[in-house]
């Protein structure tokens, strides 16, 4: 048996098991019906991983037609594009069978070595017997200027969060696999509108296993990208100098606030004795501070007491060097932040409705009100 | 969450002719509706003795069924900032009023969370539009209102209820939602309410709420289960040295139940005399309470503060 990968299995069969974008693929077929030879071709816009290419695979498999594809890593000069396509394009097929062109990805094609690339692109479509569907993440590319007016532009927006969830929980389903919804949400989350990655990054959790966790899903929050902040953070708390400690947050592609989070999570899994750990918290609740001062009175001299505090600050904290092998953690509170923000929105929405018909504010409620309402199991 | 009936609302009395006690207060509000005059006016007092209610069933006397579209009511420690005087109060103030009654009311509960800036404000706002509106400020200390706005007000006091007033409410409770409940039980609330009717009400509600026949027991099993412990029990989890979950106690206060750092640092001021550790050492804790609750003050973010002054305990615990 061939190992598909789940993009792929589960990729659409037919128009209507397409996630989400209605108006899209509306648009999209009502092109399609009155097209003729001679009219404009479609171009697909969006971003990565929302399905242009996923619909007109499903419309050909649905209405069984015969696809010629070009994409990104085939060569798209002239003369390489008339090979493909200009014999076919005249003909109809063997089979009696409906054509329809697709040149994916079509924004790759500027520049590199495809010479001459649009301007046959657009030859073809005004000579066409068949329908051509481009596709593109961004068409105001300045290189497809010229091929713009010969396409109907059909845009594509990100899958909505509920659409990606809803379709992670269907592949779990199909795959027998349980799963945490938490997880479905935070992998819908990750994805930003991406259904194509979050679909990956399911696949890639679920490995050889039966059951995802939200423990998992650490091992897909660290990937290359994080490595640097751990070589950081070794630095800060193994060192016993200053300046090597400022040094190292340098070149970490985070923001200080961000690098702040992360020295704060790991003092305890550094540190050991009580008055390094009150120092070392000491040394970052004096460089929140300086971080308040640029906030309020956007004054960017202090930036430099922050940073120096909370690495050389922390660094110097510790009598010794601990001679162990450290796991530094991610942050509980971006973590928390995400994981919470639905709840504590509805909470607050509670509190305030609450303190309207209460007649007083929404901390008597908390504090006044709320204790009793526990006991009542309210 | 909203179907069921809270108690401290449904006995909160409608008119001034409902209210307990409050004498010396409740008949001049009367003459005050009576002649359809209302000064600026300023309440004072502890919590649950009535203020709100007053301001409320004064407004309900006076307007009648238009009571609502002629009362502003709004709470200065959810909206403390000048930005509510300059423009919700001041919207509301300028428009003129429906029925019989030539201005509107004004009820700003809590009026001490105002920071300087605002009460200022208000000042002036509050001469403006004297003849579209007037305005009842809620508070429980006077000496936190600044004194060009006291001057303006007429000033109410409020004490906190006696016992026998307070039994007259629990009986009105009690009859109310047939209830029953021993003599020692209504000691027990007496106890615990500290002349606060607000309180009175929750206790009721939430000891009928565990055992049908309300007990000296059930009253104090009821208090003790809503008594917030989880600043206790962090204070208990550092002091033994274990600093990882007494974090996570403060994570889940702020991140997950989204109290405020400035209710957590008070509780934490009130928990260290009770802490196991030398008097010389609680006397630190103090000083360091009061500096990071200064560097809270000063703009610093609420949970990393929070975290640091633990981190202040755990030097003092016992490793």
């Amino acid at each position: 048996m061939i190992i598909m990968p789940w993009t792929e299995k589960y990729a659409p069969e037919k128009i209507s098991e397409v996630v989400g974008q209605k108006k899209a693929v509306e648009k999209f077929l009502n092109w399609l019906r009155i097209w003729k030879p001679g009219k404009k071709a479609a171009l697909l816009f969006g971003p990565t991983g929302v399905g242009k290419t996923c619909v007109v695979e499903a419309l050909t498999k649905e209405r069984d037609l015969e696809i010629i594809e070009l994409n990104a890593s085939d060569y798209r000069t002239a003369s390489q594009i008339k090979e493909v396509i200009g014999q076919s394009m005249k003909q109809m097929s063997l089979f009696k069978k409906s054509k329809l062109f697709l040149i994916d990805e079509i924004d790759g094609l500027a520049g590199r070595v495809d010479r001459g690339g649009t301007t046959e692109i657009i030859k073809i479509i005004k000579e066409s017997r068949h329908p051509i569907v481009l596709t593109a993440n961004n068409p105001y590319n300045m290189k497809l200027r010229s091929l713009r007016s010969y396409c109907l532009l059909i845009k594509f927006g990100k899958v909505y969060y509920w659409d990606i969830i809803k379709r992670l929980d269907f592949i779990c389903q199909k795959e027998d696999l349980k799963c945490d919804k938490e997880v479905l949400r935070q992998l819908a989350k990750r994805s930003a509108g991406d259904l194509r990655s979050a679909i990956n990054d399911l696949e890639s959790l679920a490995r050889e296993k039966t059951e995802i966790k939200l423990d998992d899903l650490e091992s897909l929050g660290m990937r290359e990208k994080e490595t640097s902040i751990f070589d950081a953070l070794k630095m800060i708390f193994k060192t016993k100098t200053a300046l090597a400690a400022k040094l190292s947050i340098q070149s970490v592609d985070k923001n200080f606030d961000e690098i702040f989070l992360w020295i704060e999570q790991n003092i305890i899994n550094e540190y050991e004795k009580p008055e390094e750990i009150a120092k070392a918290y000491n040394m970052l609740s004096r460089a929140d501070l300086f971080r308040q001062r640029i906030k309020i009175r956007q004054n960017w001299k202090f930036q430099k007491y922050m940073i120096d505090l909370m690495t050389g600050g922390v660094a110097l904290s510790k009598k010794e060097m601990y001679r162990k092998f450290s796991r530094y953690e991610y942050p509980d509170k971006i973590k928390f932040l995400g994981r919470t923000k639905f709840k504590r929105k509805e909470d607050k929405e509670k509190l305030i409705k609450l303190s309207k018909n209460l007649h007083c504010s929404v901390k008597k409620v908390r504090e006044e009100f709320l204790p009793y309402f526990k006991v009542l199991e309210w | 969450m909203m179907e069921f009936e809270v108690w401290a609302e449904k006995y909160r009395p409608k008119s001034l002719k409902e209210v307990i006690n409050q004498k010396h207060v409740v008949e001049r509000l009367k003459a005050f509706v009576k002649n359809k005059n209302i000064p600026h006016c300023m309440f004072a007092g502890p919590a649950g003795t009535g203020k709100t209610t007053c301001a409320l069933a004064m407004a309900s006397d006076l307007y009648g069924k238009y009571w609502k579209a002629n009362v502003l009511e709004t709470n200065a420690s959810d909206e403390r900032g000048i930005d509510i005087v300059r423009h919700k109060i001041k919207d509301f103030s300028r428009m003129k009023a429906i029925g019989n009654v030539p201005y509107k009311l004004v009820i700003l509960d809590e009026a001490d969370a105002l920071t300087r800036d605002a009460q200022q404000a208000l000042r002036r706002t509050m001469e403006n539009f004297t003849r579209t509106a007037r305005f009842v400020l809620i508070c429980n200390y006077s000496s936190r209102i600044i004194d060009p706005i006291q001057s303006r007000a007429a000033i109410f006091r409020f004490r906190p209820l006696s016992e026998e007033h307070q039994k007259k409410y629990i009986d009105r409770i009690v009859k109310g939602e047939k209830l029953k409940i021993s003599t020692s039980g209504i000691k027990a609330i007496l106890n615990l309410a500290e002349g606060d009717l607000r309180r009175v009400a929750n206790l009721l509600q939430a000891s009928a709420g565990l055992k049908k026949n309300i007990t000296e027991d059930v009253v104090y099993e009821a208090a003790a289960r809503a008594k917030p412990r989880d600043v206790e029990e962090m204070l208990k989890l550092v002091m033994k040295g274990n600093f990882k979950d007494a974090r996570k106690r403060l994570n889940d206060m702020i991140l997950i139940q989204g109290l405020s750092a400035e209710d957590i640092i008070r509780e934490i001021h009130s928990q260290i005399y009770k802490l196991d550790v030398p008097e010389e050492d609680k006397i630190k804790l103090i000083d360091m309470t009061g500096e990071y609750d200064f560097r809270i003050s000063q703009g610093g973010s609420e949970l990393l503060q929070l975290e640091a002054l633990l981190a202040q305990f755990l030097m003092l615990s016992k490793k």
